[in-house]
C-alpha cells in the first residue's frame, strides 16, 4: 500500500474547430493570426460547460473501478455557478454516495496542481478533477490557442499507477494574464517577457525544490508535463539541461490550452506512454509555479485500457464553420426566432425532490417482474405492482435508438433538434434529447451512450438545468 | 352490466365556423358563430340549453380557464357549463360529457362548444406550454411534427419500407386530403396541392414536409344534443345518433417500456376496440362508410388507418396508394379535408369532424356529399405517439 495516482481520467469534446476557419474569418482585421492558423481546437458544444466536461473526465477516470469516493475536488476557474456547489453537482452525476467532501477551487491557472500538490503531501483520497471552458474574444490570439478539456486523477492509498515523491510551490505575482470577475475574457501580457521573468525564472525553482524532495536529479526525470506553449518548454528544457523530447506534447495541434485543466488532460497523455519506475513531473504556472514528482509503477500499463488522452481526442468532429463555433459558445446572437423565447424557469422544490432522478439519472427497477423503467413511478409500468422499485441509474447503459426525428421546427441553439425514443436494457424505454450528432447521422437501431449535458438555460433567472442526452457512442 | 351509448342520445343541432386564420375573430366571436349555426339548426331556443360543455385546451393565450368563456360569450342564462380539456381530444370530449348529461337523464337538452384561438400565439405551430415541473427537467421540447415523425422512423424500421414508399404514401393522403378540402366553403386550406409539391416540400421534423402537416386555425364548433324520445317528441325522424364514445389514455406503457414499438398507436387501437363493441361494428372495413381521423401528420393517417382495422398491419401504404381512403375510395377518409386543411384549433377539431359526420348522414354536405352513408367514425389522438389521449366516436344514422 502506497498513496498515488490510483486512475486518470480525460475528456476532450468532439467538437473541433480548424483554426484556418478561424483566420479565415477574422484574418482581414487580425492578420497576425496567421502564424497560428495551423491544426484544430477543441470546442465545448452549446450544452457543454465546465460541469458537464469535468463530469465526462470523471466517468473516464472511475471506468470500471467502484465509485467509493469520500471528497471530490473540482478545479477551475469557468465553473457555472459562483454561489451553488458546482461539484456537488457533479458528485450527483457521478453517482458519488455520502459522506461525501465536495469543494470547488479556483481563482488560479495552477488550481489543479496547487490542490495535486497539497493533496500528495497531505496523502488525501481524493477525485480530483479539473476543468475549463474559457470563452475568448473573436479574432484574440486566445481564441487561436485555447481549447475546452477536462482531465481527472483519483488519488488514494492503495496500488498506484504513479507514486507520488515529490512537490514544491511557490508564488509569485507576475500577472502574466488574468480575469476579472466583471470581465468575459482573459487578458494577456506579451509571451516574451512572462517567458523569460516567469517561466525561466520561477519553474526551475520549484522543479530543483521537488527533485531535491525526492532524492533524484532534474536529468533523472523522464517526463516534463509544463502546462506552456512549446516553445517555452523548448526554452525551459535548455535552462534545466534536459532534452526537449522529455517535454510532454502541449496538444497545440489538436486541442488548444485548456486552462487550468491543462496539466491533468498532459499527464494523462505521460501516463499513457510512460514505462514502469519513469518519472513525471507535473508543472503548473501562474501567479508562481507548483511541481508535483510522480514515479510510474508496475500497475500502470493495466489501467490505461478504455480510457485516457489519446480515445477523447480521436472522438472528434470537425468544423469549419465559424459562425457556428461563435453561436455555440454565445459569441454572437442568432436570431433564433419566437421559439427560442419560451421560458425555462426551474421549479427548484421539484428539481429537490427528483434531484438524483435527473442527476443521477436514476430509475427504478421491479422487484416483482424485474422491469427497469424511468422515470421511476410508485406503480410499476409492466406488471402494476406498487412500491417495489429500487432505484438504479441508466446513466452508464449503452441504448438502442427505436426511433427518431430531426425537427427543423423545435429551438435548439445546434438546429435540427435531434430526439427520439431510446431502449435500454430489461425493457426500459425513454425519449431523449439527442447531442452531439449532426443531420442524417442518426438511424434507426443505432447504439448510444448517455452524457450529462446543459438541458436548458434559463437566460432570465441566470440559471441552466442539466440532464442526461444520447451521443455517439466512442469505438474502442 | 352497462349497456352503453348507443342510440341513447340524437344529435339534434351542429354548427361550425369556418376555420383559418380568423385575424378578426376572438373566442367569443368565434363561440357565437358556431352556437349561432348549431341553435338555427335544432329549432330550439336557448334557454331550452340545460347544461352545457366547454372544450378549450390553450387557455393561456386564448379565453382562460373554467366555464366563463362560454357562460359569458353566450351569455347564458347560469346554466351549469363545465370546461373540458383533455389534449388534442379535448373537442370530442365537450361533446361526451353533453351526450352522457342526456344520457344519464340529468338533462333534455345540452350544449358542447368547442373553441381555439391559436393565431395570437405570433409564430407558425402550436405554442410551447410547461409540460409540468417534473418533466420539463427531463423531456425534450419537442414539437409535434418531431413527436410524430418518429412514427414514420418506427414504421419504416419494422416493416423495413421503402422510405420514398413511405414518404409518398404519405403524400398521396395530403393530396387527398387538399382535394377535398377544395371542395369545402368552410376549410382553412382550399387549394388542391400535387404530390411532387408534397414529396419536395421544405423539411419541418424530418421526414414530415411542410405538406405532412396539418394547418394551424383558428375555429370553434358546436353541437346541440338531446335524447332519441325528446327528438321523437319534437318530430325528427331521420336523426343521427351516437353509436359510440370510447376513450383512452395511455397509462405510460409506451414511453417508458419497449412492449411498444414505436410504430403504432396503442391506444387507438384500444379505444377502436371498445368503441366497435359498443357500435356492434365487427367488420370495420364493410360496415363503415366513412371516417373523419386525427390526421395532424399524413403519417399519423397512415398508421391509423392499420390501428383502425381499416387495413391489415404493414399494409397501409399500399392501401394508401391504391387509394382506399379517397373520396370515390373503400373507406373514404377526411371528406371535409381533415386537420390538413381545417388546421386544428385544438378544442373544436373533435367536433369539427363529428360536423362532417352529422352534415353526410343528413345528405347536407354539399358538393362533396358521399352516396347515402348511414355510419362513420371519428377519431383524435391528443399528445404524442410515446404518450397520449385518443377518443374513438361512432355516429350514425338512427330510424
Amino acid at each position: 500500500m502506497s498513496y498515488g495516482i490510483l486512475s486518470f481520467g480525460a475528456y476532450v469534446p468532439a467538437l473541433r474547430l480548424s483554426r484556418a476557419a478561424i483566420l479565415e474569418a477574422v484574418g482581414w482585421a487580425v492578420p497576425g493570426l496567421r502564424g497560428l492558423a495551423a491544426g484544430e481546437r477543441a470546442v465545448a458544444n452549446w450544452d457543454e460547460d465546465a460541469v458537464t466536461l469535468a463530469v465526462e473526465a470523471g466517468r473516464d477516470c472511475l471506468r470500471g473501478l467502484d465509485n467509493t469516493v469520500s471528497q471530490l475536488s473540482l478545479a477551475s476557474t469557468t465553473l457555472p455557478f459562483s454561489d451553488r456547489s458546482n461539484s456537488g453537482v457533479v458528485a450527483d452525476a457521478l453517482l458519488l454516495d455520502n459522506p461525501l467532501l465536495t469543494e470547488d477551487l479556483g481563482g488560479s491557472r495552477r488550481a489543479a496542481t496547487s490542490a495535486l500538490a497539497r493533496m500528495a503531501r497531505a496523502g488525501e483520497a481524493a477525485l480530483l478533477l479539473a476543468s475549463e471552458c474559457r470563452e475568448t474574444r473573436p479574432g484574440s490570439t486566445q481564441e487561436m490557442l485555447y481549447g475546452h478539456g477536462a482531465g481527472a486523477l483519483l488519488l488514494g492509498e492503495g496500488k498506484p499507477i504513479a507514486e507520488f515523491v515529490g512537490a514544491a510551490s511557490c508564488h509569485e505575482d507576475l500577472v502574466d494574464q488574468y480575469r476579472t470577475a466583471e470581465a468575459d475574457f482573459d487578458y494577456a501580457l506579451e509571451e516574451r517577457w512572462v517567458r523569460e521573468e516567469g517561466y525561466l525564472k520561477i519553474v526551475p525553482e520549484v522543479v530543483e525544490q521537488a527533485a531535491r524532495e525526492a532524492g533524484i536529479a532534474v536529468t533523472d526525470i523522464d517526463h516534463f508535463v509544463l502546462h506552456g506553449s512549446s516553445a517555452t518548454a523548448r526554452a525551459l528544457a535548455k535552462t534545466l539541461g534536459v532534452e526537449g523530447k522529455r517535454f510532454g506534447d502541449a496538444l497545440e495541434s489538436n486541442c488548444g490550452d485548456c486552462g487550468c485543466a491543462h496539466p491533468l488532460l498532459m499527464l494523462a497523455g505521460a501516463l499513457e506512454s510512460a514505462r514502469t519506475d519513469a518519472y513525471i513531473m507535473v508543472i503548473g504556472f501562474g501567479q508562481g509555479a507548483d511541481a508535483v514528482l510522480l514515479r510510474a509503477t508496475p500497475a500502470l500499463a493495466g489501467a490505461r485500457a478504455g480510457r485516457g488522452l489519446s480515445r477523447t481526442l480521436e472522438n472528434k468532429r470537425l468544423s469549419s464553420n465559424y459562425t457556428y463555433f461563435l453561436s455555440l459558445r454565445n459569441q454572437i446572437d442568432i436570431d433564433f426566432g419566437l421559439r427560442s423565447e419560451r421560458d425555462n424557469r426551474t421549479a427548484l422544490s421539484a428539481f429537490y425532490r427528483k434531484r438524483r432522478d435527473i442527476t443521477s439519472m436514476l430509475g427504478g427497477r421491479c422487484s416483482a417482474c424485474n422491469t427497469l423503467q424511468f422515470p421511476r413511478a410508485i406503480v410499476c409500468v409492466k406488471c402494476g405492482a406498487s412500491d417495489t422499485q429500487a432505484p438504479e441509474s441508466l446513466s452508464g447503459l449503452t441504448g438502442r435508438v427505436k426511433s427518431f426525428t430531426e425537427d427543423w421546427l423545435a429551438y435548439t441553439p445546434s438546429p435540427p433538434y435531434i430526439y427520439g425514443n431510446v431502449e435500454f436494457a430489461d425493457g426500459a424505454n425513454v425519449m431523449l434529447e439527442f447531442t452531439d450528432f449532426t443531420a442524417g447521422q442518426v438511424a434507426v437501431g443505432d447504439p448510444v451512450r448517455l452524457v450529462f449535458r446543459v438541458k436548458d438555460f434559463d437566460h432570465k433567472r441566470h440559471f441552466r438545468r442539466y440532464f442526461w442526452k444520447p451521443a455517439p457512442v466512442i469505438e474502442d | 352490466m352497462a349497456s352503453g351509448i348507443k342510440d341513447k342520445v340524437a344529435i339534434i343541432g351542429m354548427g361550425c365556423t369556418r376555420f383559418g386564420e380568423r385575424w378578426d375573430c376572438g373566442p367569443e366571436e368565434l363561440i357565437v358563430e358556431a352556437f349561432t349555426e348549431a341553435l338555427a339548426d335544432a329549432g330550439v331556443e336557448r334557454e331550452q340549453i340545460e347544461m352545457a360543455w366547454l372544450g378549450l385546451f390553450f387557455q393561456e393565450q386564448s379565453a382562460g380557464k373554467s366555464a366563463l368563456p362560454l357562460s359569458m360569450s353566450l351569455r347564458l342564462p347560469n346554466i351549469p357549463v363545465t370546461r373540458v380539456e383533455n389534449m388534442c381530444a379535448t373537442g370530442t370530449e365537450a361533446l361526451r360529457g353533453a351526450v352522457y348529461a342526456v344520457a344519464a337523464g340529468a338533462c333534455d337538452i345540452a350544449l358542447a362548444v368547442g373553441v381555439e384561438k391559436l393565431k395570437d400565439t405570433g409564430y407558425a405551430g402550436l405554442p410551447e406550454r410547461s409540460k409540468g415541473t417534473f418533466d420539463d427537467l427531463w423531456l425534450p421540447n419537442a414539437t409535434a411534427p418531431g413527436a410524430f415523425a418518429q412514427l414514420a422512423s418506427a414504421y419504416a424500421a419494422k416493416h423495413q419500407c421503402n422510405p420514398q414508399d413511405l414518404k409518398r404514401a404519405m403524400a398521396h393522403i395530403s393530396v387527398k386530403s387538399h382535394a377535398n378540402g377544395a371542395l369545402n366553403p368552410k376549410a382553412h386550406l382550399r387549394r388542391t396541392i400535387t404530390e411532387d409539391q408534397a414529396m419536395n416540400a421544405p423539411m419541418i421534423a424530418a421526414p414530415l414536409g411542410l405538406y405532412d402537416c396539418c394547418g394551424v386555425s383558428d375555429g370553434a364548433a358546436c353541437a346541440i344534443v338531446t335524447s332519441v324520445e325528446k327528438a321523437r317528441e319534437m318530430g325528427l325522424k331521420d336523426m343521427v345518433t351516437v353509436k359510440a364514445m370510447q376513450l383512452a389514455p395511455s397509462n405510460g406503457l409506451e414511453m417508458s417500456n419497449t412492449a411498444w414499438d414505436g410504430s403504432y398507436l396503442l391506444t387507438t387501437r384500444i379505444a377502436a376496440e371498445r368503441a366497435y363493441k359498443e357500435a356492434g361494428i365487427t367488420d370495420p372495413r364493410k360496415q363503415l362508410d366513412m371516417t373523419e381521423v386525427h390526421d395532424c401528420f399524413s403519417v399519423t393517417e397512415l398508421v391509423v388507418m392499420e390501428d383502425l382495422g381499416l387495413c391489415d398491419e404493414g399494409g397501409a401504404i399500399d392501401a394508401v396508394l391504391d387509394g382506399r381512403f379517397d373520396r370515390d375510395g373503400e373507406v373514404p377518409c377526411q371528406i371535409d379535408g381533415g386537420l390538413k386543411c381545417f388546421g386544428h384549433p385544438i378544442g373544436a377539431s373533435g367536433l369539427r369532424m363529428a360536423y362532417e359526420m352529422y352534415l353526410q348522414l343528413l345528405g347536407r354536405a354539399g358538393e362533396r356529399q358521399l352516396a347515402s352513408p348511414s355510419i362513420g367514425l371519428t377519431h383524435n389522438l391528443g399528445g404524442h405517439p410515446f404518450r397520449n389521449v385518443a377518443s374513438v366516436s361512432v355516429f350514425g344514422l338512427h330510424a
